[in-house]
């Protein structure tokens, strides 16, 4: 059921860059500067890479270096969906004797969704079951490298020029005798290529002259470019043939505009999150390696630590008028602590406090109902109440020296947290 | 060397290049051949059916600031797979951007997801880079605007005009509100933009000039003397596999007409063009004149580039330029990469130059400090020291800031 678990209830104030009203099971709580934290204030980071179809993890080296792409898998370039491998027999000669034919396997791609086959697109069947298919490459990679090369070089060349100002304005003190031997100062001294330069950085200098320099032809303007050929405003369009912008642009090198061009691409790995303190830099959450896991090795939640409100069932101590009046106990209410064995434990005895009736309900193990008087100021509408909710938190975390030397266990803190609750609208 | 980039002991990681259109947005890394992915510019909520879109400039700063964390969110995390701390940011933006839309880009950035530096690239000088010439004339025909600029060294006439995709798809949702009502059994508020931009990729393109000149005055003309050339075949475009929408051939060629028609300014695309060059310096016009460069999706629809160069050779010719250009001649290059990934390529190239990247990015601490990032059109940031000695080196890389020629 939807409503159920009703989350959108109890919100939670966090105090981040902005105030931000977030159901308690969406928020963490770092428990080293003793704050809730919600998504939009810890920073994310990238974890691990898996390949969503055959849940393999990647790890990130290798991921850089294929793109962020599975290595084994496909997508389909009509529909998206992941293309599977087929076998198929055909006759092929055998090597030792041409007359003879056996049976060899041949592997094409398939898609189950939408048919599509990588015979469509003209590409060979491959020998091998995985690693046979190549993506096509960009023809214009060689141009853009060169270009590259080119303007790196340039580039270069202003760093020199940047860092050989800064030496000259960091010493401007210096006596006409030393600025020979640096280099700096007057033009005739740089177009002098022989002059001797100091060490600082007459290694790249000098390796720089000796470097043939790097030019590339300026790119050519066309005069002409080709018209749209005759038949075009008389051949009827197939649709079907024509491909989609969403498909052109999975290929962004080629974006071709008939579907006899469209080949597969390698999968695009996921990857999952961890989640860290934007103050402390802790971690607030690490997912597990194994991408079939859904379990995390540190997950510092704020359900874990903290109270769960439902209902009506928390601890008050202060209390800030919203829409309405409350009236609650003066008195501080004590909770036992979380004990998980105590939850299938039916007949647990009462733990021994001793409740004022009119203000505690019921009590079981670690959760206590108790009464709080609503006055609503206004005749209709939506009843909300906030409150500070004030309770103290000791750090369980494992203390890594033994405390056999009697020291005392860490301490309470105590920690204020704004709660607004909805409690619907009023019946007329 | 590129190939070794990643895997090398020393230098930084590859910058991420991010160039955030209007209709689209293109995002990869610096140094490679093509942009990893080009994802529509919009972010799908909760609430609304309907996708946000992310480049606009009319609303207020908070609900902006949302939708680009959120939108910038999943490029990190969908689509690039990096962690946002490690890397450098180039990104690729129109001139006419909004310094308030700038500003909270940059605050995404820096203050959420702590990037170590932004570099704001212009995307016209950006295509300018990916062919190795020094100066050109580029006109970007994107989804909401026309806009030249004139390319390295000296940023000085630009023109605009708001035609681009959305005005065609504008243009198309309305010819099928006209002629549809009666065929078929949908009512035409239903079709969604994604669909009309669809009809116009597969079935539209731009005729040549003769034909061109024809349907326009087929179109314009009162007393239906003048003959429109036999339209296209008919094309029927299933939609939702349930019905059938049927594109009219008349439809198919008059759409892109609509780019080159002169309104009653007597301005269309190839007038901008002509009209920015009027605007130059006489000696650079030549040079810009034989060198044009056409960016944007816009001008990947087929016939465009044809049709684009007839209508500036027969411009020409026309009293109001014939006098004012001595240049006739003219010439496209073709980039190195498709129209759409120019700009972003451009962006790749210059990201790629890890050594001077960084003394011209918006590093962190000058934001921290400051508040806010150097602007072209503010005038209380100073100016650059002047690296360059005169003649020693080509194309000064242009900061965000007046271009210091000595």
């Amino acid at each position: 059921m939807a409503t159920l678990l009703q989350p959108e209830k109890v919100l939670y104030l966090v105090r981040g860059e902005k105030k931000i009203r977030v159901p308690l099971s969406q928020l963490y709580f770092c428990r080293y500067c003793s704050e809730l934290r919600s998504l939009e204030c810890v920073s994310h980071e990238v974890d691990s890479h898996f390949c969503p179809s055959c849940l393999e993890n990647m790890p990130s080296a290798e991921a850089k270096l294929k793109k962020n792409r599975c290595a084994n898998c496909f997508d389909c370039p009509c529909c998206m969906h992941t293309l599977s491998t087929r076998a198929t027999n055909i006759p092929a000669p055998l090597p030792d004797d041409p007359t003879k034919t056996t049976m060899k396997k041949a592997y094409y791609l398939a898609c189950g969704f939408c048919r599509w086959t990588s015979r469509d697109v003209g590409m060979a069947d491959k020998s091998v079951a995985s690693g046979g298919w190549q993506e096509p490459e960009n023809p214009h990679t060689q141009r853009i490298n060169k270009l590259i090369e080119y303007y790196q070089q340039l580039a270069q060349r202003e760093k020199l020029e940047r860092d050989r100002k800064k030496l000259a304005r960091r010493r401007p003190f210096m006596p006409q005798a030393f600025s020979e031997k640096y280099g700096l100062g007057t033009r005739l001294q740089r177009q002098r290529s022989g002059a001797p330069i100091s060490a600082l950085y007459g290694l790249s200098l000098k390796e720089g002259e000796d470097q043939k320099e790097i030019t590339i032809e300026p790119a050519q303007a066309l005069d002409e470019v080709e018209p749209l050929p005759e038949d075009y405003y008389t051949r009827p369009v197939n649709l079907p043939e024509v491909t989609t912008l969403r498909q052109r642009l999975l290929q962004p090198d080629f974006q071709p505009a008939g579907a006899s061009q469209l080949h597969p691409r390698h999968k695009h790995l996921l990857m999952k999150r961890s989640l860290r303190c934007r103050k402390c830099e802790h971690n607030l959450s690490k997912p597990e390696f194994n991408p079939t896991s859904i379990k995390f090795k540190i997950q510092l939640v704020a359900v874990q630590t903290l109270f769960t409100l439902s209902g009506l069932t928390i601890t008050v101590l202060q209390c800030v008028l919203a829409l309405c009046c409350v009236l609650v106990p003066s008195k501080e209410l004590v909770l036992s602590g979380k004990d998980a064995a105590a939850e299938y434990d039916e007949l647990a005895e009462p733990q021994g406090f001793q409740d004022d009736p009119d203000v505690v309900a019921f009590r079981k193990s670690n959760k206590i109902g108790f009464f709080i008087k609503v006055v609503p100021q206004r005749e209709e509408g939506d009843v909300t109440v906030a409150f500070k909710l004030r309770h103290d938190f000791r750090n369980l975390a494992a203390p890594i020296r033994p405390t056999e030397e009697g020291e005392a266990t860490s301490e309470a803190i105590w920690l204020t947290h704004h709660v607004e609750l909805s409690l619907g609208p009023l019946a007329t | 060397m590129p190939l070794f980039e990643g895997l090398g002991s020393g230098g930084e990681k590859t910058a991420v290049v991010v160039d955030l259109g209007a209709a689209y947005t293109k995002c990869g890394f610096a140094g490679e051949t093509g942009p990893r992915f080009i994802i529509p510019s919009e972010i799908k909520r909760a609430g609304s059916p309907e996708a946000v879109r992310v480049v606009q400039y009319n609303i207020n700063t908070e609900e902006l600031y949302s939708i680009l964390k959120e939108f910038v969110h999943l490029l990190y995390f969908r689509h690039l797979l990096v962690n946002p701390r490690d890397r450098r940011v180039v990104i690729v933006e129109s001139v006419l951007c909004p310094s308030h839309f700038r500003e909270t880009l940059s605050r995404v950035f820096f203050k959420h997801f702590e990037v170590p530096s932004v570099l704001f690239a212009p995307s016209h000088l950006m295509s300018v880079m990916t062919l190795g010439i020094q100066s050109a004339l580029v006109m970007d025909c994107g989804y909401t605007e026309t806009l030249i600029y004139e390319g390295v060294p000296i940023l000085s006439a630009w023109e605009a005009l708001p035609m681009g995709g959305k005005a065609i798809h504008r243009l198309l949702w309305l010819m099928y509100c006209l002629v549809f009502n009666s065929l078929l059994v949908f009512v035409t508020d239903s079709i969604p933009e994604d669909v009309v931009e669809d009809i116009k990729v597969r079935t539209c393109f731009v005729s040549d000039l003769q034909r061109g000149m024809k349907i326009q005055e087929a179109r314009f003309n009162l007393d239906g003397s003048a003959e429109r050339p036999a339209p296209p075949p008919d094309v029927e475009y299933p939609l939702d596999g349930q019905k059938i929408l049927h594109v009219k051939g008349a439809i198919r060629d008059s759409v892109a007409e609509m780019l080159f028609e002169q309104d009653n300014e007597e301005k269309s695309i190839a007038t901008l063009l002509l009209d920015t060059l009027v605007k130059c310096p006489i000696d650079t016009r030549k040079v810009l004149s034989e060198n044009l460069v056409i960016i944007g999706g816009t001008s990947m629809l087929p016939g465009f580039l044809h049709r684009l160069l007839s209508e500036i050779r027969s411009l020409v010719e026309k009293p109001k330029y014939r006098d004012a250009l001595a240049t006739k001649s003219f010439r496209i290059h073709s980039p190195p990469a498709k129209p759409n990934c120019t700009a972003w390529l451009g962006g790749a190239i210059f990201g790629a130059l890890q050594d001077i990247l960084g003394s011209r990015s918006v590093s962190r601490d000058y934001y921290s400090e400051t508040g806010r990032i150097p602007d072209w059109c503010c005038l209380s940031t100073p100016l650059p020291d002047s690296v360059y000695e005169a003649g020693k080196m080509p194309p000064p890389l242009m900061k965000r800031a007046f271009s210091t020629e000595k």
